[in-house]
């Protein structure tokens, strides 16, 4: 049964992700922007094209490795979330560490990709990315560590599941305001598109990608969005189980859609940030998560 | 304020030897024949005057005097007059002195002589190629008379534009020919340290078709406002009416009343259009869509009054040497009070929104920074140089068409940056409506085409400007005997202040290239003088030809 579960994780995440980033695209056109919009399938339909399209690339060998990397990293990522508020039979193999390395390694493949490119515009992109990267990954870890801290162990399902243990005191209310703003830069939305900044420098890292390699590109960004989305909601929402697996999912799933709900508002009512400014943005989120895993030590 | 006869009297007192001859048409342009020796040295006094520089004009004389004509243009804003100083130098030895080192704005009018009639400048600080293609031959100098319109020359293989070397441990990033910031073809060679902008290059006119030469060779004077319409999508009228008006000062033709307000009602329906269209493209390079979504929809219903005035969404027609091509009926005139009245509505909603949005204020604000007495050496025209506190339009300096009529203010911020140009743009664009309205409200009736004389004195020079939503466009013309323009000089205003975007660059972030670029509302093809053609608005997907015809024609019935 438990490994059961991994199957579903991945298939929930496979099958929904592409659509979550229709519903976003359909609220920015539909209620912020004065659009018809795309139909709900069309990422399904933009993946579908590019698989069929032929891969060019510069012909060395990180480069066609990046993307493989990158989507197994996510894939990896996602077979540890306890959907349903389920472990399943690989949590128990990995603590939250893992989840931190894998979400890494998947950063670091778009930078072996970029750089393999040997783009200038790539080049650019790969550096913001970095700064991004590690600048952001602090708040997630932290997160994780708040839990962690709490329950004393690194394990997955018991720190994810206790940042909220023993209620909303102040550390967790500094952490939920914290990950919501750290949230668009973690999904690489406005106004922290910056590593990607189509008109600047042309989506920066994945510039030389085409065809099914870039198709694993974009479902890795469609998968990392909707895992930082469900963590949202499994870390900070106090769950409400029913005692059906399905019906827990489904529940879980609702609020990962109203995550997405916001991540539309806010992308759309936001111009572009520069790095250097966003820079400063994430500085502060890195100290308030610290601040927060501080007072959580002293039981705040 | 200075009268044109002090303007010559002091001239004439400093350099008595130099100045040949002067002529006066209009009472506000003064033509100034001077030898080529002191052309630097009364340029300069010009400027001391408050003079600004506009254009320079090269033409080929060679048939009657065996010499190239160079004429530099200048403009006393505060004394409504334009200033030209004529001088000419042997074909055989067409060399001048350069006025670039004092007045840098000149430097591209200078090298644009350099490729296409030959002419030598001594001291130019930069004496590259501009215009002309890499591999276009030496010694062949398009723009002179014995050079036929449609010569193709062999292209070469293996020549490149040499761009300037990138300044000590700063890497080279190429913004072009192809890049979605700049939506036609144009090449700046930025110079990044990290990502801070040292410097740039840029080669651009890689779509110069050489209209000018081909209304001066094969059109007449009535075929030339269509072509002259074309040279911009967004603004054409401003050429049309500058060409026109240039036309029709040098052929001593006064047009109707009534057609010079309905000029100023398409320039200024132009303008909003135009405005809006800028704001959402602004939008668009920092990364906000929503403002490019909205501020085009409320753009929208200004395109349909257009097509319904004048058939056509954009490019319009309506502004012909003489007059104009269609009258606006009362209930026209209504519908298009209302129009205003939503647009007004809905960008005081959106000026709003953006003011009170501290996001935009980030990206914008202290960007693109230089002082004012930067924006005036280089002689930065339009919005660009009114958000950096330089006092110009020529509605109210060189009133034409009916703007002497017009009540009207000209929005000046002292914030020196791309804010200032969003903020100039949208007060602008109200502006813009008010005139409308007393135009609509002033107009007087009368016929609004004025018969154009046959045969216009060859020779005749005429200088004229209109305020393009960008900037002043400048229109030199001298009439030619086959009923063509002898020459016929067109100045774009992204021409000059694409030579200000090096300046705006430097020491900012390249992720604020975009809005900086975009904040002088760039018209490539303006400024290479080419057609240019906007594929973003009006494509219907999923349509056969058949259908769009249906759709025409109902649209036809229906009135819209």
């Amino acid at each position: 049964m438990d490994i059961l579960y991994i199957a579903v994780n991945i298939l929930v995440f496979l099958a929904l992700a592409p659509f979550f980033e229709g519903v976003v695209r359909r609220i920015t056109a539909r209620v912020v922007q004065s659009r018809q919009g795309p139909p709900l399938i069309q990422p399904y339909l933009d993946i579908l094209k590019l698989l069929g399209k032929q891969n060019l690339g510069p012909g060395n060998f990180a480069f066609k490795l990046a993307p493989l990397v990158a989507f197994a990293s996510i894939l990896s990522v996602i077979v540890f979330v306890p959907l349903g508020y389920k472990a399943n039979y690989l949590t128990r193999y990995a603590d939250v560490i893992t989840i931190i390395y894998l979400l890494t390694l998947g950063g670091v493949a778009v930078l072996l990709g970029a750089l393999s490119s040997r783009n200038s515009y790539a080049l650019i992109g790969s550096s913001r990315e970095m700064i991004t990267m590690i600048m952001v990954e602090p708040v997630l870890a932290m997160t994780l560590i708040l839990g962690a801290v709490k329950i004393k162990s690194l394990g997955i399902v018991p720190s994810i599941s206790n940042v909220i243990g023993g209620g909303y005191g102040a550390s967790v209310i500094i952490m939920l305001v914290v990950y919501l703003l750290a949230l668009m830069a973690f999904v690489g939305r406005q106004p922290f598109d910056i590593a990607e900044a189509e008109v600047e420098i042309l989506e920066g890292p994945f510039i030389e990608f085409s065809g099914p390699n870039l198709a694993l590109f974009k479902y890795y960004m469609l998968l990392k969005q909707m895992f930082y989305a469900t963590l949202f909601v499994i870390v900070f929402i106090p769950p409400i189980t029913t005692g059906f697996y399905g019906v827990d999912v489904l529940i879980q799933l609702a609020f990962v859609f109203l995550v997405y709900v916001l991540i539309a508002v806010i992308g759309s009512t936001h111009p572009r940030l520069r790095i250097d400014q966003a820079q400063k943005f994430y500085a502060l989120l890195v100290v308030a998560s610290l601040v927060a895993v501080g007072l959580s030590v002293y039981g705040i | 304020m200075l009268t044109i006869e002090e303007v010559k009297s002091q001239l004439k007192n400093k350099y008595q030897s130099a100045i040949k001859n002067t002529e006066e048409t209009y009472g506000t342009r003064l033509f100034v024949d001077i030898d080529k020796s002191k052309v630097r040295d009364i340029s300069n006094e010009i400027i001391k005057m408050g003079g600004r520089y506009l254009v320079s004009v090269g033409y080929d004389n060679i048939a009657r005097e065996k010499s190239l004509g160079l004429i530099h243009n200048f403009s006393l804003d505060r004394d409504n007059i334009f200033v030209s100083i004529r001088t000419a130098a042997p074909v055989d030895s067409p060399v001048f002195d350069s006025i670039t080192p004092d007045i840098p704005n000149a430097g591209w009018s200078e090298r644009e002589y350099m490729d296409l009639l030959g002419m030598k400048f001594t001291d130019h600080p930069k004496p590259k190629k501009l215009i002309l293609a890499d591999d276009w031959p030496e010694g062949v100098y398009p723009l002179r008379k014995d050079v036929p319109y449609n010569l193709m020359p062999p292209a070469a293989e293996n020549v490149a534009y040499q761009l300037d070397e990138a300044p000590e441990g700063c890497t080279t990033i190429p913004v072009g020919p192809f890049h979605p910031t700049l939506h036609e073809p144009a090449h700046f060679a930025v110079f990044v340290d990290g990502e801070t902008i040292k410097g740039c290059d840029y080669r651009g006119f890689m779509v110069h078709r050489g209209l000018e030469k081909l209304c001066q060779t094969q059109l007449t004077y009535g075929e030339v406002p269509y072509i002259a319409e074309r040279i911009c999508g967004i603004c054409g009228s401003v050429h049309a009416a500058s060409y026109s008006q240039a036309l029709e000062m040098a052929a001593g033709h006064k047009i109707s009343r009534r057609a010079e307000y309905i000029r100023t009602i398409m320039l200024e329906i132009e303008r909003v259009h135009s405005h809006l269209l800028w704001l959402g493209i602004a939008g668009h390079l920092i990364g906000f869509d929503t403002v490019f979504m909205q501020a085009w929809r409320v753009r929208e219903s200004i395109m349909w009054f257009g097509e319904k005035l004048t058939g056509n969404r954009k490019t319009y027609g309506m502004i012909i040497p003489g007059g104009v091509h269609r009258d606006i009926s009362p209930e026209l005139a209504d519908e298009l009070l209302g129009i205003l009245k939503t647009i007004e509505k809905e960008l005081v909603t959106i000026h709003k929104a953006i003011v009170g949005d501290g996001s935009i204020h980030r990206r914008t604000k202290g960007v693109g920074h230089i002082t004012t007495e930067e924006t005036k050496l280089w002689s930065l025209v339009g919005p660009v140089a009114r958000a950096r506190n330089v006092d110009i339009d020529v509605r109210r300096d060189h009133p034409y068409a009916a703007y002497d009529e017009m009540q009207f203010d000209v929005p000046v911020v002292d914030s020196n940056d791309v804010w200032g140009t969003v903020v100039v743009r949208i007060l602008e664009t109200f502006e813009a409506i008010k005139i409308i309205r007393q135009a609509i409200e002033k107009m007087p009736a009368g016929p609004i085409m004025t018969e154009f004389p046959q045969d216009v004195t060859p020779f005749k020079h005429a200088i004229t400007a209109v305020e393009a939503p960008r900037g002043e466009v400048v229109h030199y013309l001298i009439t030619g005997e086959e009923n063509r323009p002898e020459r016929w000089r067109v100045r774009a205003p992204t021409y000059p202040n694409l030579q200000g975007i090096p300046a705006m660059l430097l020491n900012d972030q390249f992720a604020d290239l975009p809005i900086i670029i975009g904040s002088i509302d760039p018209c490539f093809s303006c400024t290479d003088r080419v057609v240019k053609v906007d594929v973003r608005s009006g494509a219907v997907s999923h349509l056969s030809a058949g259908d769009l015809e249906k759709i025409s024609r109902a649209k036809k019935t229906a009135g819209r």
